[in-house]
């Protein structure tokens, strides 16, 4: 630099060296301040002077230019280093997602508590997610901050090409400081949009439910609503219990189970071209639902376009009428009250009452008088019909109330609704006969698995839930159902001592207790079991035997009501309510079609016996071994001897069987058409415990 | 640092078929290194502002540089005679092109500064300032220290300067017509002016920019506010400036990587490519980048202002200071301006920045300088002092 200095002066240093360098300024300024007045005669000088003036004002620049860029340098330092300017958390918060944790290895997999979203998972009793939140973002932006809305709309569309570029253009453009932009954003895609880096782009955390599993369990799960309330199902009824406590709800579905009985189901739906179908898988001891199929379904991802006829739960919100199902009500209540025993014989001769007949199939050909297990095994409806008029309109009700049949079934779903029954005023000598066989009541599928339970778990009505039982106590109950309340129970010790086999199966249900009121006695249940195996070894239920599981149960057809009132003859319900294993019972395997057809396999029949009975057999031999319960085949036979029951038991010395010319329920022997308070009257006269005070 | 060219001697008057050869050989090498090292960052700049790929904006940038250096290299070889000849056509093709731009202007952020020329985008306020330059390093020249004391010699060269201010003004870009008045005015002072002379001149400059002020167009009083009170509008006509504050306060000592700057990548900096590149640099580079990108356009400028003293005639002197101080004010202005010293205006950091017309004009400039270099020892005017032999 010095050097060049003294070189762009070589030519004066050549002429007088530094000494000069010193006058030279004190005449650049004498030239500056007198230059015009000395005028042209000190030209030589003046030259000199105004060259001199040149390089002093040029250096003078470059001072201005070298202190303009130190100031430049010295705000930089103070822009970067100290004291640099941070960006605002307003700026920053919300452009910086919260990203689920990586994770290629899976680990969290099972981590059902996502830290993102609030509302819990419900899983099955194994832990699989059935409903889970996902985080998702919604997105929005703020106009006044956009540089290019144009540009933005752009590359919002690289990531987003749902969005439509000119309506997008527009919103981007309004004079607003709040326009959404998308909705439900996954977090990989708020990540790209984040990456694209727009100015005055936003994110709104959410989340947004997911049913992993689709189809299963769909009508159970039900749905949640845009703002993550539930709408229908257990999001519904757990909705507070769901937005309130983090931990995954646990029901007691299990997803296997409900898987194999989804796809039998489906199967026997498309074999029998049925219009609908359910299925239920209870435990019998607890009454914890492990399945509950209705079909036709739907994906519970997309619940807003599912049809009415696919959100309908068939097993809850439908009422059928149980058909044949429902004798074993009628022989269980009979059973109970002492008013038959399994040797009395009944009149399988059709009764003709009013406009109406009460007959079997003229294909059946029955014997005129049946006893009790003949009665169920091949299911004779007068036969059905005289044992509900052997117990009487008035405790016939009341037991139907006792086990529930009369109130809506109690199961954690808002669709659960009321039976349709007759009005106590309408309980007339008609309904008893009709309802001994499972006719002119209409009640879920749900009810029927319950009765059935109670009949075969040793008497306990137990609760039917969707929680699983470890969850049962800690669980939200507190819903418009309320808890069971209790009932009036019938049962009365004192009839303990009915029956040839007392403490058969005493420790039947040894390891789980069924909680719950008492609705008959452990004997009467035992025989209840005999003549239900009964039913599948020697009855109308053989299609439903599975082999090793001593599976018992009762066929229920049931004709449709048409259109115009009035039964439609081969348009029914078939229904088949299995239990398993007899010995022991676990499990109630309930199976119902809607409308089937007839097919070659099941001979031109549309009967329960030959569509539901064997889809019932199919699901047992697949779900046993789930349910950790395998064929027993070795005792097998030594198992059906101890829950052999003769189809034509022997009358105990000191009794009298009801039979030919012992009938006194039988309205034919009034000398006139009965009214009800005498037919009411008749019916409960053999009847020694009578505890009715009034009809009517 | 022009060190080698000391022990330059006229040992031998080369043959006229050599002259060429003899003045690529005087031109200043060192100072196109210098040149060429600062595009080199601009080319990196430019290759993390396209998101880490030499396209959209690097790879013709480039080549641009290439044209440039060409048109560089051919203007140090014209002759300063042929240049002083040529500096009023050249002037009045620019105020034409002023003129045009303001008839059929493209209009780009509000106001008409763009014309096509051949396709070519281009900014006619940028070649207006070099035209400015050389037109007065000419007439001053030809004027003479002794008739710099008559006020009606410089009239002319008033005219001459207050003429393009007007057109840019009315574009209207208040930052381009400032640095064109400041050139003007800085190149009087230079040639010689008179104290008395200048002020008069700046005595009114108070109440002249209380009445330019009142006639500023909104966008333009609205920058002066927001430079101001920045934090007023942060999200408004603020944005710009604390965006670009916020990436050089993360740049700190050393940055955050190249190609890691996230205010820059995300594109929260606006303009990253043009105007905020440095911001940009500054982020990713830190400091001591940007410190070392300061240094070299300090540089670029002293060998500027050096080529401009060691020129011996007046021509050559006005055009070194005149081309130096149109780079210096480019870098001034713009580097102000990110780091929210000035308020913002539509300023590139020459070299650097992404834009073709203003790389172009920079070079041609350049070339003029390193023209005043390879002919410093000529004489010209009826002033300059005579060739010492």
């Amino acid at each position: 630099m010095r050097d060049d200095h003294n070189d762009f002066g070589r030519d004066d240093r050549n002429a007088s060296g530094t000494a000069r360098g010193n006058s030279a300024i004190v005449s650049r300024l004498a030239g500056a301040v007198f230059g015009r007045l000395t005028g042209r005669n000190r030209a030589p000088k003046g030259q000199r002077a105004s060259l001199d003036q040149m390089h002093a004002r040029l250096l003078g620049v470059g001072a201005g230019f070298i202190a303009l860029f130190s100031a430049i340098a010295l705000k930089l330092s103070f822009a970067t280093v100290w004291m640099p300017m941070e960006p605002e958390k307003r700026q920053i918060a919300p452009q910086v997602p919260t990203i689920p944790k990586s994770d290629p290895k899976g680990e969290a997999s099972n981590d059902l508590v996502l830290p993102q979203v609030h509302r819990a998972t419900i899983t099955d009793r194994n832990g699989q997610a059935l409903a889970i939140s996902l985080p998702v973002a919604q997105v929005y932006a703020n106009p006044q901050e956009l540089i290019d809305p144009k540009d933005a709309a752009e590359k919002l569309r690289s990531v987003l090409p749902q969005l439509n570029e000119e309506d997008t253009i527009r919103r981007l453009s309004e004079k607003r400081q709040f326009v959404y932009l998308a909705r439900d954003i996954s977090p990989v895609q708020e990540i790209s949009i984040n990456n694209l880096g727009i100015p005055g782009i936003y994110f709104e955390p959410g989340e947004r439910r997911h049913y992993p599993l689709g189809t299963t369990a769909a009508q159970i799960m039900g749905s949640v609503d845009i703002d993550d309330h539930g709408i229908a199902g257990v999001e519904r009824y757990f909705d507070k219990r769901l937005n309130t406590d983090r931990t995954p709800l646990r029901l007691s579905l299990d997803v296997r189970i409900q898987a194999v009985v989804h796809d039998e189901l489906a199967n026997a739906m498309q074999t029998f071209q049925a219009i609908g179908a359910c299925a239920i898988v209870m435990d019998v001891r607890t009454g914890e639902i492990v399945a509950m199929v209705s079909l036709p379904d739907f994906d519970a991802n997309d619940f807003a376009h599912a049809p009415n006829d696919s959100r309908f739960n068939r097993a809850v919100t439908g009422m059928y009428e149980p058909g044949s199902t429902f004798k074993l009500q009628t022989a269980a209540m009979a059973l109970q009250l002492g008013v038959a025993h399994v040797w009395d014989r009944f009149s399988s001769i059709p009764i003709h009452i009013g406009r109406f007949t009460i007959s079997d199939m003229k294909t059946d050909h029955f014997p005129p008088w049946i006893s009790l297990p003949y009665v169920m095994a091949h299911s004779s409806n007068p036969a059905a019909a005289h044992i509900a008029l052997d117990v009487g309109a008035e405790r016939q009700r009341e037991w139907l109330h006792s086990m529930g049949f009369l109130d809506r079934v109690p199961v954690e779903l808002p669709e659960a609704s009321r039976p349709l029954v007759p009005s106590a005023r309408n309980w007339g000598i008609s309904t008893v006969m009709t309802v001994g066989f499972g006719h002119g009541v209409a009640e879920p599928p749900l009810s029927i698995v319950r009765g059935t339970a109670a009949t075969v778990n040793g008497g306990i009505l137990v609760r039917p839930t969707l929680l699983a039982r470890d969850d049962a106590n800690t669980a939200d109950t507190t819903d418009q159902n309320g808890p069971l309340a209790p009932r009036p129970v019938l049962y009365d010790p004192a009839h303990d001592n009915v029956g040839p086999d007392s403490n058969a199966n005493a420790d039947a249900s040894a390891d789980v207790t069924p909680q719950g009121p008492r609705v008959l006695s452990e004997q009467t249940s035992n025989t209840l079991r005999k003549i239900l195996r009964l039913v599948v070894t020697q009855g109308i239920g053989k299609n439903a035997e599975s082999p090793g599981y001593f599976v018992g149960g009762k066929t229920g057809t049931a004709e449709k009501v048409g259109p115009h009132g009035g039964y439609l003859k081969h348009v029914n319900i078939g229904a088949f309510t299995g239990v398993f294993p007899m010995n022991d019972p676990h499990y109630a395997v309930y199976v119902m079609l809607d409308s089937p057809h007839p097919t070659a396999q099941t001979h031109g029949w549309t009967t329960a016996s030959w569509n539901a009975a064997p889809t019932v057999s199919k699901i047992i031999s697949r779900i046993g071994p789930m349910l950790n319960m395998f064929p027993d085949t070795a005792n097998a036979a030594k198992i059906d001897a101890e829950l052999a029951i003769p189809m034509d038991p022997g009358v105990p010395s000191g009794y009298r069987a009801l039979g030919p010319g012992n009938d006194p329920g039988d309205p034919r022997n009034a000398p006139h058409a009965p009214t009800r308070r005498e037919v009411a009257y008749r019916t409960h006269e053999h009847d020694v415990t009578r505890t009715v005070s009034s009809d009517d | 640092m022009l060190g080698p060219l000391r022990h330059e001697k006229r040992l031998w008057r080369p043959e006229p078929s050599f002259r060429l050869l003899s003045k690529l050989w005087q031109i200043n090498w060192l100072y196109v290194l210098l040149i060429c090292a600062l595009a080199g960052v601009g080319y990196l700049a430019l290759y993390s502002a396209g998101g880490g790929s030499s396209k959209p904006f690097a790879a013709p940038q480039a080549t641009r540089f290439g044209f440039g250096l060409v048109l560089m290299i051919g203007t140090a070889l014209l002759s300063p005679r042929l240049l002083m000849r040529l500096s009023g056509p050249i002037y009045i093709v620019a105020m034409a092109l002023l003129v045009l731009v303001l008839r059929m202007g493209h209009v780009g952020k509000g106001a008409e500064r763009w014309i096509n020329l051949a396709g070519l985008q281009f900014q006619p306020s940028e070649f207006a300032k070099i035209a400015l330059v050389l037109l007065l390093a000419s007439w001053f020249s030809r004027l003479g220290h002794r008739r710099m004391g008559n006020p009606l010699w410089l009239i002319p060269a008033a005219v001459a300067v207050l003429l393009p201010v007007g057109l840019v003004l009315k574009e209207p870009n208040l930052g381009t017509a400032s640095i064109i008045g400041v050139i003007g005015a800085i190149l009087f002072f230079a040639a010689g002016m008179r104290w008395w002379q200048i002020v008069i001149l700046v005595a009114p400059v108070p109440f002249l920019g209380k009445f330019v002020y009142a006639h500023l167009h909104d966008y333009q009083k609205a920058r002066i506010d927001t430079f101001l009170h920045p934090d007023h509008d942060p999200l408004g006509a603020g944005y710009n400036i604390i965006q670009s504050k916020i990436a050089l306060g993360s740049g700190g000592m050393w940055g955050e990587g190249y190609l890691h700057g996230t205010q820059g990548q995300l594109n929260f900096l606006p303009e990253k490519q043009t105007d905020f590149i440095f911001t940009m640099i500054g982020e990713e580079w830190g400091y001591v980048g940007a410190i070392s990108v300061i240094g070299l356009l300090g540089l670029l400028v002293l060998g500027g202002m050096l080529i401009a003293l060691r020129s011996r005639n007046q021509f050559g002197r006005l055009l070194g200071l005149g081309i130096a101080m149109d780079f210096f004010l480019y870098c001034a202005v713009n580097l102000s301006m990110v780091m929210g010293a000035i308020p913002v205006g539509g300023v590139p950091l020459p070299l650097i920045s992404y834009g073709g017309s203003a790389m172009l004009t920079m070079m041609f400039g350049f070339g003029l300088l390193l023209s005043a270099y390879v002919h410093r020892n000529e004489r010209l005017g009826p002033h300059d002092q005579p060739t010492v032999e």
